[in-house]
């Protein structure tokens, strides 16, 4: 594409664009009813006019979709907080909002460059999920790789997504990743970097060589939770105070609407209002638990169960109201189950039944986008993966690493021995003498469960997939007892669509002008995804882009 | 602020005496500590604890801040400590809030009780009271 194509004489790029038009916005709402008032206003309708009028009164209580139809009533305007509830008024450099993957690593980061730095929180002390986060080792990888794996990942997010920010990540993330594993291995985590060994797949891209830096907060129960939590130490031995269980309500604004605080609420029902000399960054996280948006932006999540708590995008909300824009429609969304049974069986093409017994895809669908086939209130993300005591030597060959018999007992809720390197309340694989039997522990109707394995072994025998058209050197027969199964629940890990902002990461209006004092990173932040469903091609995109992001939002805020 | 609700406390706690005493010959032994209905309010009432104990207003009650169940029940972690043998988990001490998740998260004082937990961890069996 030529640089004359994807530009306008605004010297926008195309996302951004895209994003201003048909994003959410007050203003794209408010110039849309104006629009409309004055055209209903030369009809000479006075009725209707007074009509629009009052919709766009709402629209001062309310959020709005981006033609201005609907009411979006899950961000309702901040009410005022009186001068007399704010008990303490404290005054810092900048403020970050959320210690999450990517507030905590922000926080850090401008205290080293010298900033005076307060982090709310929402929770009772640093919260996160996960265990891998990776960056690309520039010194070691061929530049031709790096635009390579970006242009894989532009094709992953279906090509809605801002390539500046991808080129961002790619281009930064070796040195923000071996930051965040230094100073968290300062604050006591035993935090260790893989290099490239996770990346099986992506070590050449189109025949270009890219080495990765692939931090692991583990093994589980360790998460990148506990991983925050030592950083958070190094981040107050940095000077960073951190305040907990201070979720913050709304932003405070100065004169020309610019950002200049932030007011937080206290157990005890009192506000603190925390003022910032340079900026507010907002680290949020993801809406994955404020249903009403969740059925407004991606519908498909209605009967899914939810991996995090306390998400309820206050992010979102404190940014609209700030001016703010957000991705329009079809966001990004993450659902996996490593936790059931091993994660590196995950996405081999067993015979996979639903919560029924019915077989219902192809298995060589990644486990990733099993949740589109499992959107209905029934099956509720909720499949099984099946095989026999051949796997071993009959799925020798495919892709993945097979995990023997003994292996397995690991992640067997049924099997007494202690578990290591699990979680111990989310394993979820059984063995079992008879189908019969193994359907009642993976919670299947037996009857449809024995059908659906003999159907699928005459198609095996046959060597041709009639129903799904799986390639025949991924058939192998559920003959030889006993049995196993692993029982996945694809829940919403993250959602990864946000708001638009900028390559300093600063959140745009909706004339595309840069919110002074407002800057937006994580889940919170737009523009890196797009597609359906989040991309697992590089293993820990997710938290090595928070940790990318919040390492160098945090030195830019710092350094204004 | 904080030595208030501990001489409440206190008082309660006399009250418990006193009550189970009157109480003793009617309640069996092992149910005497639980609401008639198994409501918390229930319980809390015949402790003799008032609404304005929880309630800042009672004319207009609203949702209840976790401080007033912590200054009666005490620090969170003496409570993690007093239930870490229940099986399967802890209910008072995890990861996602370590000893500090709300307590209205799973106690309810005028309709039944949740374990907040379950949805996500189907085997985390315990009984909320
Ligand atoms: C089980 C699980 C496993 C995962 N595994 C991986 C993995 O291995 N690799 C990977 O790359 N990704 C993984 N992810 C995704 C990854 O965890 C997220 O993408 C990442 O944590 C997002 O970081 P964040 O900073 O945007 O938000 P979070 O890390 O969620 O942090 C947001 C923080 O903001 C706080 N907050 C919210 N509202 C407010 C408010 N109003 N005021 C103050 N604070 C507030 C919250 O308390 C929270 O601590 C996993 C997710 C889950 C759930
Ligand atoms: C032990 C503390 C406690 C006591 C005592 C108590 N309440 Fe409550 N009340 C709560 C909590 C907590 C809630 C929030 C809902 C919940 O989690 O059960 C609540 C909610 C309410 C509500 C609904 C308000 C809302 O907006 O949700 C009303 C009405 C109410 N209480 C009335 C009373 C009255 C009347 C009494 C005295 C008879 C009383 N309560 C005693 C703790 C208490
Ligand atoms: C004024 C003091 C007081 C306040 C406030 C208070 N409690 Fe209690 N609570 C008691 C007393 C007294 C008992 C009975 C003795 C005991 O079991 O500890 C009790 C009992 C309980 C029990 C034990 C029930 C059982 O079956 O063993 C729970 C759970 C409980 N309270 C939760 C709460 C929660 C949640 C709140 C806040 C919404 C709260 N309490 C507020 C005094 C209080
Ligand atoms: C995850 C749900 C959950 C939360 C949140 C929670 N509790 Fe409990 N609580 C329980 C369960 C379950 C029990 C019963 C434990 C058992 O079986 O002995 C219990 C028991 C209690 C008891 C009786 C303890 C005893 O002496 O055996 C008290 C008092 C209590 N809770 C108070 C609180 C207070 C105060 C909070 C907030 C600080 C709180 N709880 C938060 C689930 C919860
Ligand atoms: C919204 C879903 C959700 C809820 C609700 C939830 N958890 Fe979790 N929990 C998870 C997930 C996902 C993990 C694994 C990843 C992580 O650490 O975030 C986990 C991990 C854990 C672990 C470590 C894993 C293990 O098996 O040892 C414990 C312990 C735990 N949770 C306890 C609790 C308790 C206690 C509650 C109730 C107060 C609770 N959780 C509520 C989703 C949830």
């Amino acid at each position: 594409m030529s640089k004359d194509n994807s530009q306008d004489e605004k010297g926008m790029d195309q996302y951004t664009e895209d994003v201003l038009e048909r994003g959410i916005s007050r203003r794209s709402f408010l110039s849309r009813t104006a629009l409309g008032a004055a055209g209903v206003g030369l009809l000479g309708l006075g009725s209707v006019t007074a009509k629009n009028a009052e919709a766009a009164d709402s629209s001062k209580e309310f959020a709005k979709s981006s033609d201005g139809g609907a009411t979006l009533n899950f961000m309702p305007k901040p009410k005022p907080i009186a001068a007399k509830d704010i008990k303490t008024t404290l005054t810092f450099d900048v403020i970050v909002v959320g210690a999450g993957a990517s507030g905590v690593p922000a926080a850090l980061s401008a205290a080293e460059n010298g900033a005076k730095v307060a982090v709310i929180q929402k929770h009772p002390m640093p919260v996160s999920q996960g265990n891998t986060g990776s960056g690309i080792v520039l010194a070691t990888s061929d530049k031709a790789g790096i635009e390579a794996l970006v242009a894989k990942l532009m094709n992953d997010n279906n090509h809605r997504c801002n390539p500046a920010l991808l080129r961002q990540w790619a281009y930064n993330s070796g040195e923000a990743v071996s930051w965040v594993i230094d100073r968290a291995k300062k604050g006591g985590s035993p935090v260790v970097d893989q290099g490239s060994a996770p990346q099986r797949g992506i070590r050449t891209v189109n025949g270009y060589t890219v080495n990765y830096v692939t931090s692991f907060f583990g093994p589980k129960p360790y998460t990148t939770g506990d991983g925050m939590r030592a950083l958070a130490k190094t981040a107050e031995k940095a000077g960073v105070q951190f305040f907990f269980n201070m979720p913050a309500q709304q932003l405070v604004h100065g004169k020309a609407g610019e950002v200049i605080g932030v007011i937080a609420k206290g157990r005890d029902g009192k506000y603190t209002k925390f003022l910032a000399r340079k900026g507010v960054i907002l680290a949020t996280g993801d809406y994955q638990n404020n249903e009403a948006m969740c059925n407004y932006f991606i519908p498909d999540l209605k009967h899914f169960g939810r991996k995090q708590m306390d998400r309820t995008g206050d992010g979102f909300a404190l940014a609209y109201w700030a001016g703010g824009v957000i991705e329009p429609i079809g966001h990004t969304k993450m659902l996996h189950d490593f936790d059931a049974g091993p994660a590196s069986m995950c996405d081999m093409p067993f015979l996979s039944v639903n919560r029924k017994g019915k077989r219902f895809v192809n298995e060589t669908v990644d486990m990733s986008l099993y949740n589109n086939y499992l959107r209905d209130a029934e099956n509720a993300g909720h499949y099984s993966q099946v095989f026999d005591s051949n796997y071993m030597t009959q799925a020798a060959t495919w892709p993945g690493k097979l995990v023997p018999p003994e292996g397995l007992k690991n992640y067997m809720p049924d099997d007494p021995a202690p578990k290591h390197g699990v979680f111990d309340s989310l394993v979820n694989t059984h063995v079992a003498d008879t189908l019969e039997e193994l359907a009642r522990k993976l919670e299947c109707d037996p009857a449809t469960f024995v059908a659906s394995v003999k159907r699928y072994n005459e198609l095996c025998a046959s060597r041709k997939d009639d129903d799904f058209g799986k390639p025949a050197d991924r058939l192998i027969p559920v003959e030889k007892a006993p049995f196993y199964g692993i029982h996945r629940r694809m829940r919403i890990s993250t959602l990864c669509s946000g708001m638009l902002v900028n390559e300093n990461h600063q959140a745009l209006n909706a004339d595309g002008k840069p919110i002074k004092g407002l800057f937006v990173i994580g889940n919170l932040g737009g523009g890196f995804y797009g597609g359906v469903d989040y991309p697992l091609t590089v293993f820990g995109l997710s938290l090595g882009r928070c940790y990318t992001f919040g390492y160098m939002a945090g030195r830019h805020v710092a350094k204004l | 602020m904080k030595n208030r609700p501990i001489k409440k406390f206190i008082f309660a706690l006399s009250l418990v005496a006193f009550l189970s005493g009157i109480f003793a010959a009617g309640v069996s032994a092992s149910s005497s500590k639980k609401g008639k209905d198994g409501e918390l309010g229930t319980l809390h009432a015949s402790m003799g604890i008032t609404c304005a104990q929880c309630h800042e207003n009672v004319k207009k009650p609203a949702a209840v801040p976790m401080l007033k169940c912590v200054g009666c029940h005490g620090p969170t972690e003496k409570l993690a400590a007093k239930t870490a043998h229940v099986k399967p988990r802890n209910p008072h001490e995890n990861r996602h809030y370590g000893t500090e998740a709300d307590c209205n998260l799973c106690h309810h004082q005028h309709k039944k009780s949740v374990n907040f937990c379950l949805p996500c961890h189907q085997r985390f069996d315990f009984v909320v009271p």
